[in-house]
């Protein structure tokens, strides 16, 4: 709940950031647009909760929208920022606290997985039923119903614009809380025995990661003193041309730096994909699987695994 | 600036402290040459573990410094490239050639001495 509500509070703080100023010329609000609806004022509020009714009324139809029915606490809270909502739409201050408002309202369908589709078909039967009092109100006189509509879709237009916004934020930022999530899984450097690393590399590389991975293995190095890396890349399934030549790059750079690598698990796809690049692949140490590539850097670090007797001994089922 | 360069029985060491201008470079290079005759040396460690730019020049000149020696009876070993200056490097096509590179001071001896073993009659 707490990081829902600094999530809240960022969008507030991006969203309201846009220039109010631009936002009202962009659906041109006229002095006299915000006077005719001060003309209605009074009638509006009137018949405020018939159209705080309207709103929710129409969500409550759709299943999809149960994420907002189902938390009464929430529901609540929609209602009253409804209500406050109307009130300030006809209030005729449109700056900052009113963009703020619409922002708070925004997080909480936001925060209730509210569908776009859904709620701009709420706002519509919410403007459908202010409208119509509107025409209500000045019978006989068509035009002047319809001037006065006029202006209040500005504002309406106006709110979409802010709560799409914060709509759009909340996934945008969701998208990248889940890409901060999968670069932290990202890849462990493992030491194995004094001067040998290994670096299981599991998943799709692209360029980012190819240069974490480099970055992270070039300082895995220097700190673990490694003479021979085995750079397991069994879990990789492709690697475009671009990634290869980055691998490639590593390797060389790791060679500057005094370690070995060894690539091993080298999918078919992948071993292609070098070869079609057409770079020089002869300083490329490649062993065919983990363990061959395990006991090469063995080798070349001077090791020799002895086989003793067997410790573990087998014990019967139960 | 000019680059101390410390004899170690049959090694060179020299550490480069901080940022060479080319002209430092190339009296590294002269000096180098010329003590690796002097005191009839087998090994040259060059330290860069202090530098964090490598630019092109300094590369040829390390790798022209490699390939002297060589021809004077020494090998040589760059030691201390940083991690930073070694993807730049190699991003930039900037190569070694033949020298030949190791970790740190310790690991360069180190490698001198089994390249000097593999050289030597019978070894």
């Amino acid at each position: 709940m707490a990081d829902d509500y600094a999530r809240a509070e960022r969008h507030l703080r991006d969203v309201a950031e846009y220039d109010v100023e631009r936002r009202r010329r962009y659906v041109d609000l006229q002095p006299i647009d915000i006077a005719q609806i001060g003309e209605l004022r009074e009638a509006i509020l009137n018949h405020l909760d018939a159209h705080v009714e309207a709103f929710f009324g129409y969500l409550a139809q759709y299943p999809e929208a149960s994420g907002l029915f189902s938390r009464r606490n929430l529901l609540e809270d929609a209602r009253r920022l409804k209500r406050e909502h109307l009130i300030a739409m006809v209030g005729g201050e449109y700056g900052r606290p009113y963009v703020e408002q619409r922002v708070a309202l925004g997080a909480l369908y936001s925060k209730v997985r509210l569908d776009i589709r859904l709620f701009l078909g709420a706002f519509q039967a919410l403007s459908r039923s202010i409208v119509n009092q509107i025409m209500a109100l000045s019978p006989g006189d068509g035009p002047k119903g319809f001037q006065r509509s006029e202006s209040l879709m500005k504002i309406v237009f106006f709110d979409i614009g802010i709560i799409m916004d914060v709509l759009i934020a909340d996934r945008e930022q969701t998208i990248t809380l889940q890409q901060e999530a999968i670069r932290e899984l990202s890849t462990p450097t493992l030491q194995v025995r004094d001067r040998l690393l290994i670096m299981p590399i599991i998943g799709v590389l692209d360029t980012h990661r190819a240069r974490q991975l480099t970055e992270g293995l070039l300082n895995a190095i220097r700190a673990n003193r490694a003479k021979v890396v085995v750079m397991d890349v069994t879990g990789v399934a492709t690697v475009d041309s671009k990634v290869a030549n980055h691998l490639l790059q590593t390797i060389a750079a790791a060679g500057l730096m005094g370690a070995e690598v060894i690539v091993t698990g080298l999918s078919a796809e992948v071993a292609q994909s070098l070869v079609t690049l057409g770079v020089d692949l002869t300083k490329l140490n490649a062993v065919g699987d983990l363990q061959g590539g395990l006991e090469e850097a063995e080798r070349l670090l001077g090791y020799e695994v002895v086989k003793t007797r067997v410790q573990v001994a087998r014990r019967p089922l139960d | 600036m000019v680059v101390p360069i410390l004899k170690q029985s049959d090694v060179l060491i020299a550490s480069i402290q901080a940022a060479l201008t080319d002209a430092d470079l190339l009296q590294l290079r002269d000096d180098l040459l010329a003590k690796v005759g002097q005191y009839r040396s087998r090994g040259v460690v060059i330290d860069v573990t202090a530098l964090d730019v490598m630019d092109s020049f300094a590369t040829r000149t390390l790798r022209s410094i490699a390939e002297a020696a060589r021809l004077r009876g020494a090998r040589t070993v760059i030691v201390g490239i940083q991690p930073e200056v070694a993807i730049t490097m190699v991003q930039l096509g900037l190569v070694l050639g033949a020298v030949s590179t190791a970790l740190d001071l310790e690991e360069g001896l180190e490698l001198l001495g089994a390249l000097n073993r593999k050289d030597a009659p019978g070894g």
